[in-house]
C-alpha cells in the first residue's frame, strides 16, 4: 500500500513533466556545468555568443548590497499599485481579467495561482517595487523563489532567489529573462526585502510593424545597477530567443506566479515618458 | 531707447526672468544655450528619503563618509581643503587656503555614483547664484547642483540638468537645507585610434529617486567649466581622452554641502 501510494502520484507527475517537455521542445536536454543547470541545445542568441539559458555563460559577479530605496515613499506624480491594503488588489486582475487571486496579509501581497496584471496600461515608466523571497528557501535553480516583472505584460525582468543559488546567467535575478544577465548578482538572503528601481522605454514599431527602436530597461537591484539602458531583444521566452511582435504604445504591468510564494510590497509607478525631449 | 527698454522689460516679464544676451544654438537647433524660453520641467515632490544614507555596496569605493578628504585633492593636485566634519563636506575652502573645486584621486571608466547634497539654508541669492555647485565628471561633463526649489533659472541650468545641454525631466528639488540624492550611471565617451568619436558619453540620473536623465547622450563638454568651452557656446567634444575619468565637485562660491559619496564600476560584470 505504502509503495503504491507513493509511486502512483510519482508516475503521474513524471508523465506530466514529460508531456510538458515534449510540448516545449523534445530535443532540449538539460546540462549541468560547474553546478549550473541549463541548456546548450537551445537556439543561439542573436549575437551568436551563447545559447539561450547557457550554463556556461559567465555568472554575474556577486556584490553584497546595502539598503537603498526600501520603503521609498512615492513621489507626487506616482500611481501607487500596491500600498499594503487588501483593496489595492482591485487595481490588478489575472491575465484573463478575473479578480487577482493573490493574497494580501500584513500589508504584503503574495503570489498565488496565476500571474496578475494591472488594469491600467502603461507606456514608458519608472517603477519601484520590493520583493521578498520565501524563507527557508525551497528548491534549486529556477525553482527557488521564482517570479517576474513583466513590462507591457511581456518583457520580463526576472525575480528569483539567487542568493547562493546558481542558475543559468540569463535567468538570474535582475536579468532580462533569456536574453541579458544582470551586470551583478546583488541578491539579499531570502526573507529580506529587496528593491527594484526600473526605468523602461517602450519599443516602437513602424506602420508595417517593423521594429523602429527596441525597448530599453534600466534595473537597479538593491541600489546596484543590474541593467543599464539595456536593449531588449523582444518578448522574453523560455528556451527561445527574444522576438518582437508589433503592439501598441501601452500595456499592463504584470507580476508572475511561478509556483513559488513570492511576497511584494510598496509598488509605485510613474507613467512618464522617460526620454529627454524636448 | 525708451521703447526698447520697455520692450525688454515686457519680455522679461513675459519670460518671468531677466533676458540674456544671445547665445549659440544647441546642436538640435531647437533652443539657444541657456535659453530662458525653454520650457521649465514639471515640479514633482519627491518621496521623503529614497536612497538617503544608502550604504555603499560591497564593490564600491567610499569617497566621503565624514572621515576626511583622503580620496580627494584640489585642482592643483595638492591636499583638498574644503571644510569637513563628521556629517558633511562643504564647497568652501577652509581657512585662508585658495578656493577651487576638489577632485577624486581615483578614476573610473564607466561608473555608478551616489552623492547626497544640501543647498544652503536659509537660501541666499537667486537663479544661478543660489546654491550653485556641480558634479564635474573629468572636469568636462557637468551635472548641475543648484537650489532650484521654488527658484527659477534657465531650464538647462537648473538642478540635475546636464549643464547647458539638457534640462532634467522633472524638477525634483527639495527645500534648501534638506538632504537630496543623486544616483548616477555614467558611460565615458570613446574614440578610436584615429581620434574619431565612436561613442558619446551617456548618463542616467535619479534625483531624489526620480529619473531626471535617462541614458542621455551628451553632445559634448558642458560649457563654462574652466573655460574649456566658453559659457553660452554649444557643447562640443574636445580632444580624445581616456575613458578613465575623475569626479570633481565644483566651487561656485556658494556653501553647498555633500555627504555619503560612493562610486563603483558599472561593468564589473558583462551582459553582452
Amino acid at each position: 500500500m505504502y509503495k503504491i501510494s507513493i509511486v502512483a502520484p510519482l508516475i503521474a507527475m513524471l508523465a506530466v513533466a514529460a508531456n510538458l517537455a515534449l510540448a516545449q521542445n523534445p530535443t532540449n536536454v538539460e546540462v549541468t556545468i560547474d553546478g549550473v543547470t541549463g541548456f546548450q541545445d537551445t537556439a543561439l542568441q542573436p549575437d551568436g555568443k551563447w545559447h539561450v539559458h547557457d550554463p556556461a555563460r559567465p555568472q554575474p559577479p556577486i556584490v553584497t548590497p546595502g539598503n537603498f530605496s526600501q520603503m521609498a515613499a512615492p513621489p507626487s506624480d506616482a500611481t501607487v499599485l500596491f500600498g499594503g491594503k487588501a483593496e489595492d488588489l482591485s487595481l490588478w486582475t489575472d491575465r484573463q481579467g478575473n479578480p487577482a487571486p493573490w493574497t494580501v496579509e500584513d500589508g504584503v501581497m503574495v503570489s498565488a495561482k496565476s500571474d496578475i496584471q494591472t488594469k491600467e496600461q502603461f507606456g514608458d515608466l519608472q517603477l519601484h517595487l520590493e520583493f521578498r523571497e520565501p524563507t527557508p528557501p525551497k528548491g534549486d535553480g529556477q525553482s527557488r523563489g521564482n517570479s517576474g516583472v513583466f513590462l507591457m505584460g511581456q518583457y520580463e525582468i526576472q525575480v528569483l532567489d539567487c542568493f547562493k543559488n546558481p542558475t543559468y546567467a540569463d535567468g538570474a535575478t535582475g536579468g532580462i529573462y533569456g536574453q541579458h544577465p544582470a551586470l551583478v548578482n546583488a541578491c539579499l538572503p531570502p526573507g529580506e526585502w529587496q528593491t527594484y528601481d526600473i526605468i523602461f522605454n517602450v519599443p516602437h514599431f513602424g506602420p508595417s510593424g517593423e521594429l523602429q527602436s527596441p525597448g530599453y530597461a534600466t534595473v537597479i537591484h538593491n541600489g546596484v545597477v543590474a541593467q543599464n539602458h539595456q536593449a531588449i531583444r523582444g518578448a522574453t521566452n523560455w528556451k527561445s530567443p527574444g522576438k518582437y511582435t508589433p503592439h501598441g504604445p501601452t500595456g499592463p504591468l504584470a507580476l508572475q506566479f511561478h509556483n513559488n510564494a513570492v511576497a511584494f510590497r510598496n509598488i509605485w509607478v510613474r507613467a512618464v515618458p522617460v526620454v529627454n525631449d524636448p | 531707447m525708451k521703447n526698447r527698454c520697455l520692450l525688454l522689460a515686457l519680455s522679461a516679464l513675459a519670460a518671468g526672468v531677466l533676458p540674456m544676451p544671445a547665445a549659440e544654438m544647441e546642436p538640435d537647433g531647437k533652443w539657444q544655450v541657456h535659453d530662458r524660453n525653454r520650457p521649465q520641467p514639471a515640479v514633482v515632490a519627491p518621496g521623503a528619503t529614497f536612497s538617503q544614507g544608502a550604504p555603499a555596496p560591497a564593490d564600491a569605493e567610499v569617497l566621503f563618509d565624514g572621515t576626511g578628504l583622503a580620496k580627494w585633492e584640489n585642482e592643483r593636485g595638492d591636499a583638498a581643503t574644503w571644510i569637513t566634519n563628521a556629517d558633511y563636506v562643504e564647497s568652501v575652502a577652509s581657512g585662508s587656503t585658495l578656493g577651487g573645486g576638489i577632485r577624486t584621486k581615483g578614476k573610473w571608466a564607466d561608473f555608478q555614483l551616489h552623492v547626497e547634497w544640501a543647498s544652503p539654508n536659509p537660501p541666499k541669492g537667486q537663479d544661478q547664484g543660489r546654491g550653485n555647485s556641480g558634479i564635474l565628471i573629468n572636469n568636462m561633463y557637468e551635472i548641475q547642483v543648484l537650489d532650484s526649489y521654488e527658484s527659477k533659472t534657465y531650464a538647462d541650468g537648473q538642478a540635475a540638468a546636464i549643464y547647458g545641454q539638457k534640462p532634467p525631466l522633472v524638477n525634483a528639488c527639495k527645500p534648501p537645507g534638506e538632504w537630496q540624492t543623486y544616483d548616477v550611471a555614467f558611460e565615458s565617451p570613446r574614440w578610436n585610434d584615429k581620434g574619431e568619436l565612436i561613442k558619446k558619453a551617456c548618463i542616467t540620473v535619479l534625483h531624489n529617486g526620480l529619473v531626471v536623465q535617462n541614458h542621455y547622450e551628451l553632445v559634448g563638454m558642458t560649457d563654462g567649466i574652466n573655460r574649456a568651452q566658453p559659457w553660452q557656446t554649444a557643447s562640443k567634444y574636445g580632444p580624445p581622452h581616456s575613458p578613465e575619468v575623475f569626479i570633481q565637485l565644483q566651487d561656485h562660491k556658494n556653501p553647498v554641502r555633500f555627504r555619503n559619496i560612493w562610486i563603483r564600476s558599472l561593468h564589473s560584470g558583462s551582459n553582452d
